[in-house]
């Protein structure tokens, strides 16, 4: 029997998460490693979803295990997990990926535990080793120190990764193949924790501007930032840049800003042509989440600070002397031109 | 209604310290000498939930930990703070476990608590991830071994109408939000239930002299493996966990790190001729 | 000979202390300087947490620990505000005369509120003619039907303009050589001919108020006598001696502290030559002043705290600590400033307030020589090798 190797393809309100192509992309390597024998496979869960496959099988999903029902429009973990380690159960992969958003976070581990078996966490990549099993790379201490996690003898071997890590690449398409998964067996309305908990609904407001994993230049604040009036510079200096601001824990605690544009370890990971940061001191947490920036360039008035150790360049200098100065010099109105 | 509430916690490394840690490249160790250990952050979060319960409704609140010896000055900090009771479950069968082994104990060590005072928690909170490892995955696999509802990162927790006082379902059902990304969830959920809440669910209170006085004549219970008689083998420490660690390595993200000199506005020039060379248009 | 440890709970409440003056204290610190503000309400919340009644026992309110516990909240909270650490200590320095010599009705009306937080309490002796002259105090009382008619200045007092309960010494009578006979007295905020006079601008310790109190005729109940009559003296004089020493002991400590971290935190970051200035051996020999004084002080103040938990008379290690810890305070701000060269003397960094604060110490509680008289006519009298 053949290698399996699972995706779990999330839905959100309707429409795939992208880290799904990334792992059904990743899933297609890992394939390929393995050998011939290996497949890959998606499971997919929601109402109404159907027409989705499809995308699934472009991205090189041989078969798509789905679950289509009204009990399932809203994400659960108590339905969730009776549907998947149902399918899981049924049909023994060796492999099953998650993406480590907020829904996979709370669902990954779960059907793990239902099935006895181990998962990796939050990984940043994952391969296949010389055993032809597969190797996790999970970030600690804040990115500080990355460890490979095994899972030798349980299966499926089981990961979840985080999204925007992985590259999503151009497709493989396969015909499109639909394996229902019957939810009447599995008996959802007589179990005491799906009764026990009932999903609401969602709320959702995406943020305005350029999304942060897609700017070209992301301009990052930190605590030496020192006050929301200057963080209006640094917003109005990406803008006036074409691309995004981000920023540190600290500049989230005072708040200047929003966590959605937080980047590090519990925050985005990002990877744009510029990072340039401001009064960001450089703790590990955050390093994890931008060492993956084309050129590195920090403003920072303690020249001890840890950020300038992962920088390109660097500038000594209170944040906020430079800010001015460099906003004038790149707004499109000229003012630069008119300086020189 | 009262609550019976237990409150996980973690002793981690102080995250200040993380750029002490170290590895050995021999041992494939990481080091971590002489780094304080700390009351997971956002454990306090779930323990001030707990004692919110409490103070609400009554009841009690009891906190655990698998960790080793010194995890006990943690678990007094928690009696410090307010709790009930505290166990630590320690002993050298239990270490090395993966999430679903650390989850595996400590619902064992509840199922001991219940068994011990004659009562069945309605909630087992923990925070939503560790500040060292942060898999984020205790909390919802401590509910699969438990068998309750569990949900993660949760940011606010209210009586749901139909539980408020002389409600259909007074006391036990729960209006709850998580988070996820860039909105959240509205949920309702019936105790018994597992939470991991977030760090935004409330700023936990501070220490008082008066709670460290009053921790004096609260219970430490230390368990070892013998005292967890139901657990299996299969299940527990370095070998009942399903993941193993590999190989281990230092993360090296050193870049040049050139200093950009002159005045600031010389300066600001070269920034904007970095960013032009590297595909950024500035100012055309 | 034990190995020289604090108890895990003593550990346990430095961490919670520690803990919450990073998070209320330290942000504002600078700016109750610079505003010459008490901050009322964060003394409120550390009553909450039972640092303002920490060794006064459980039954009247308190956190029931001991002089040990007082230094290490004093420590703490004037190793980022030693204004606040100044308002804290003359706290305790007015509400343990009323621990001591109080009646039980007088222990059960005002300890409690003193306590929690929601009242603030001060001592006040020290009068235009009168400080390290103790005996010279012109604050006249006089029996009057039911109660005392209190006239007279104290100047100098902590807490003056924020305190609800004081602890006052007036002279109550003569003996027979003509000497004053002192009582001790508590008065309360809002009595008739009771009022707060002028408030000083103090060079440092800013987060605290000192000024005077004024008495014009004020009419207090006989209740309000603290002690015996006559036993005035003595109530000041054991308060100022083991609890407002012992406090000015514990500041120095804070002090001492903020001015090691700051040392430290400098002499790595500053770059000069190419290298931290921490690689240099002058800079070194600094910052080991600074930690030798930093471990001299600290031992002396919780070998006095130490001695007075277990009830042996400390007046003079106190003394010795008192004058050690603040002395060792001026000149350890003044070397972190020296080793901070221009950087030193720019407000943005704490360390001109820590040197403001450290000589603003030396006075209060008896100045250096009251402190070296003492010190002297112990040792002279009663040394034992």
């Amino acid at each position: 029997m053949g290698v399996k190797i699972w995706v779990h393809a999330e839905v959100f309100e309707g429409e795939i998460a992208d880290v799904a192509f990334e792992l059904l992309s990743k899933a297609s390597v890992l394939a390929k490693s393995i050998g011939e024998d290996a497949k890959v496979e998606a499971t997919l869960v929601g109402c109404g979803i159907e027409s989705k496959a499809a995308l699934l099988a472009e991205y090189g999903a041989v078969t798509v295990h789905m679950a289509d029902d009204s009990s399932l429009r809203l994400y659960s973990p108590a339905t969730y997990v009776h549907v998947l380690a149902g399918m899981a159960d049924a049909h023994k992969p060796d492999i099953y990926l998650f993406g480590a958003t907020a829904v996979g976070t709370s669902l990954a581990p779960a059907v793990a535990a239902r099935l006895k078996t181990g998962i990796a966490a939050h990984c940043v990549d994952i391969h296949i080793g010389g055993e032809k099993e597969l190797v996790a790379l999970v970030p600690s201490f804040g990115g500080k120190v990355i460890g490979e996690i095994l899972c030798p003898v349980r299966r499926p071997q089981m990961a979840s990764v985080k999204p925007g890590v992985l590259v999503k690449k151009s497709p493989a398409p396969v015909p499109v193949n639909i394996e229902k998964q019957e939810l009447s067996s599995l008996k959802l309305n007589e179990r005491p924790d799906v009764s026990q908990l009932e999903p609401v609904k969602t709320e959702r407001h995406p943020p305005e501007g350029l999304p942060l994993k897609e700017a070209d230049v992301v301009v990052c604040g930190g605590f030496g930032i020192g006050g929301s009036k200057n963080w209006q510079l640094l917003e109005e200096l990406a803008q006036s840049l074409g691309g995004a601001a981000a920023c540190t824990r600290p500049a989230v605690d005072e708040k200047w800003c929003e966590e959605h544009i937080m980047v590090g370890t519990s925050g985005q990971s990002i990877s744009p042509k510029v990072y340039l940061g401001f009064g960001v001191s450089g703790a590990t947490h955050h390093v994890c989440g931008m060492s993956k920036s084309g050129v590195v360039i920090n403003v920072n008035q303690d020249a001890e600070a840890p950020i300038f150790d992962v920088s390109d360049f660097c500038v000594k200098a209170d944040a906020n002397s430079i800010l001015p100065l460099l906003l004038d010099a790149v707004r499109p109105d000229g003012k630069a031109d008119r300086r020189e | 209604m009262p609550y019976n509430v237990a409150v996980c916690i973690k002793p981690v490394p102080d995250p200040k310290y993380y750029d002490k840690v170290t590895i050995d490249p021999v041992k494939k160790t990481i080091t971590r000498t002489g780094i304080p250990i700390l009351f997971n952050p956002v454990d306090k979060n779930a323990l001030e939930a707990a004692l919110r319960l409490r103070e609400r409704y009554s009841g009690t609140v009891a906190v655990i930990s698998m960790a080793p010896p010194e995890g006990a000055e943690i678990l007094r900090e928690a009696l410090a703070m307010g709790a009930d009771s505290a166990y630590l479950l320690s002993d050298r069968a239990f270490a090395g476990a993966d999430t679903l082994a650390t989850s595996y104990t400590l619902f064992h060590g509840l199922k001991k608590i219940e068994k011990e005072k004659n009562y069945l928690f309605d909630f087992v909170l923990c925070g939503c991830e560790s500040a060292d490892g942060a898999t984020a995955q205790v909390s919802s696999q401590l509910g699969e071994w438990l068998r309750m509802p569990h949900l993660w990162n949760v940011f606010l927790m209210d009586a749901a109408e139909t539980g408020k006082a002389g409600g259909e379902h007074e006391g036990n059902v729960f209006s709850v939000k998580t988070k996820i990304e860039n909105g959240y969830m509205e949920w309702r959920i019936k105790s018994p239930a597992v939470m991991g809440v977030s760090r935004e669910l409330n700023k936990p209170r501070f220490t008082s002299a008066m709670g460290i006085v009053k921790a004096r004549n609260k219970p430490i219970t230390l368990w070892n493996r013998a005292d967890l008689s139901e657990a299996d083998d299969e299940f527990l420490g370095l070998k009942g966990s399903p993941t193993q660690p590999g190989e281990i390595f230092a993360v090296d993200l050193k870049r040049s790190g050139k200093f950009l000199t002159g005045t600031h506005e010389e300066i600001v020039k070269q920034i904007v001729a970095i960013m032009k060379t590297n595909g950024i248009l500035v100012g055309d | 000979m034990h190995f020289f440890e604090f108890s895990e709970e003593l550990t346990l409440l430095r961490k919670a202390i520690r803990e919450f003056v990073e998070s209320e204290v330290a942000p504002n610190a600078d700016e109750w300087d610079k505003r010459d503000e008490c901050p009322v309400d964060v003394f409120k919340k550390l009553g909450e947490l039972g640092v303002n009644g920490i060794f006064v026992p459980e039954k009247y309110g308190g956190a029931g620990l001991g002089h040990a516990a007082r230094a290490i909240c004093l420590e703490e909270i004037s190793r980022h505000s030693a204004g606040l650490g100044m308002t804290m200590m003359t706290h305790h320095l007015g509400l343990y005369p009323i621990l001591h010599y109080g009646s039980e009705e007088q222990k059960n009306k005002y300890l409690p509120d003193l306590c929690s937080g929601t009242k603030i309490c001060g001592l006040a002796v020290t009068e235009p003619g009168g400080g390290s002259d103790f005996n010279g105090q012109k604050t006249l009382a006089v029996k009057s039907g039911t109660g005392w008619t209190v006239t007279g200045r104290k100047c100098f007092i902590t807490n003056s303009h924020n305190s609800d309960v004081t602890v006052f010494t007036a002279k109550t009578g003569e003996d027979e050589k003509g000497r004053s006979k002192l009582s001790a007295f508590i008065v309360e905020r809002g009595v008739k001919g009771f009022e707060p006079g002028r408030k000083e601008d103090k060079l440092g310790l800013r987060a605290s108020v000192t000024g005077e109190l004024v008495f014009t005729d004020a009419e207090i109940p006989d209740t309000a006598l603290l002690g015996k009559e006559g036993g005035g003296a003595r109530i000041g004089m054991d308060g100022i001696s083991e609890i407002g020493r012992a406090g000015m002991s514990a500041i120095g400590v804070g002090i001492l502290r903020g001015c090691l971290e700051e040392a430290i935190k400098f002499s790595n970051e500053r770059i000069l030559y190419g290298k931290p200035i921490a690689k240099l051996q002058a800079i070194q020999f600094e910052v080991a002043k600074i930690r030798t004084d930093y471990e001299a002080a600290r031992l002396l103040t919780y070998y006095a705290a130490g001695m007075k938990d277990d009830g042996i008379p400390c007046a003079n290690e106190v003394a010795i600590a008192k004058l050690f810890s603040t002395e060792a305070s001026v000149q350890a701000a003044k070397r972190t400033m020296d080793l901070m060269g221009g950087y030193g003397i720019i407000n943005e960094y704490p360390i001109g307030r820590f040197l403001r604060d450290a000589i603003t110490s030396i006075p209060s509680g008896g100045t250096s020589h009251i402190h070296q008289i003492v010190i002297a006519a112990n040792t002279l009298n009663n040394f034992q090798p």
